[in-house]
């Protein structure tokens, strides 16, 4: 599983649900695979003092969050009898509704792929350096606090 | 000798930039107080420190060209 060159996952602009069900289909050739595990984050127009949230405006420390998911992909390969992993986090502004993460975990049983799914994504939000601003939508901003 | 600083996310409100570059800091804690003095603001702020992309949690001696962030709590996703 170690790769050298750290694998991009950031793309720029929201992830179109079209390319999620390419991804999907593009397993149909891997016959090993009895579950796939979908998480797809999606910008809420949250309401914070009677200003509504618009968009959000993701950025990164780039090179940092690729070495860091490389570390992050191979604890759970290490941890999960996993047949595949992709992720992919939106960077710049991103509408409410629209797609920012999309991460999708495959295994020949269901339970590594749930559970390497949900940790990934965990650890996505804790430990990535990735900002989110919330964009209000007449004026102002906020920045993002994770749960 | 010359250290690139980045600063991202909220940190940006205060510095006005996403990086600068210093001289004379021979460490990390020489380089937070003339941080500190160029923008007061950051004093009150919490954020980690990493140099050349490892976080750092104690002083740390900086070598010519060290890049040094200061990242606030991450919120992606």
């Amino acid at each position: 599983m170690s790769d050298h060159k750290p694998k991009n996952i950031f793309v720029q602009g929201p992830i179109n649900p079209a390319f999620i069900g390419e991804s999907i289909a593009k397993h149909a050739s891997n016959t090993k695979i009895g579950g796939h595990s979908i998480f797809l984050g999606q910008v809420r127009a949250d309401e914070i003092s009677g200003k509504k949230v618009a968009a959000i405006e993701y950025t990164s420390y780039q090179e940092m969050a690729l070495e860091k998911m490389t570390e992050i992909r191979e604890a759970i390969f290490a941890k999960y009898p996993l047949t595949c992993m992709h992720v992919y986090h939106s960077l710049g502004v991103i509408k409410e509704g629209e797609i920012c993460l999309f991460v999708f975990t495959s295994s020949a049983h269901r339970k590594p792929a749930i559970d390497a799914c949900t940790e990934c994504v965990e650890r996505i939000k804790a430990e990535l350096p990735v900002w989110g601003k919330e964009l209000f939508e007449d004026e102002g901003y906020q920045w993002k606090v994770n749960q | 000798m010359t250290t690139q600083v980045l600063f991202f996310g909220q940190l940006t409100d205060i510095t006005g930039t996403s990086s600068l570059k210093m001289e004379e800091a021979t460490d990390t804690d020489q380089l937070k107080q003339a941080l500190y003095s160029q923008f007061p603001g950051l004093a009150a702020k919490n954020f980690l420190v990493s140099v050349n992309q490892q976080v750092i949690t104690d002083k740390t001696k900086l070598q010519p060209n060290s890049t040094v962030a200061l990242l606030p709590p991450f919120s992606g996703g």
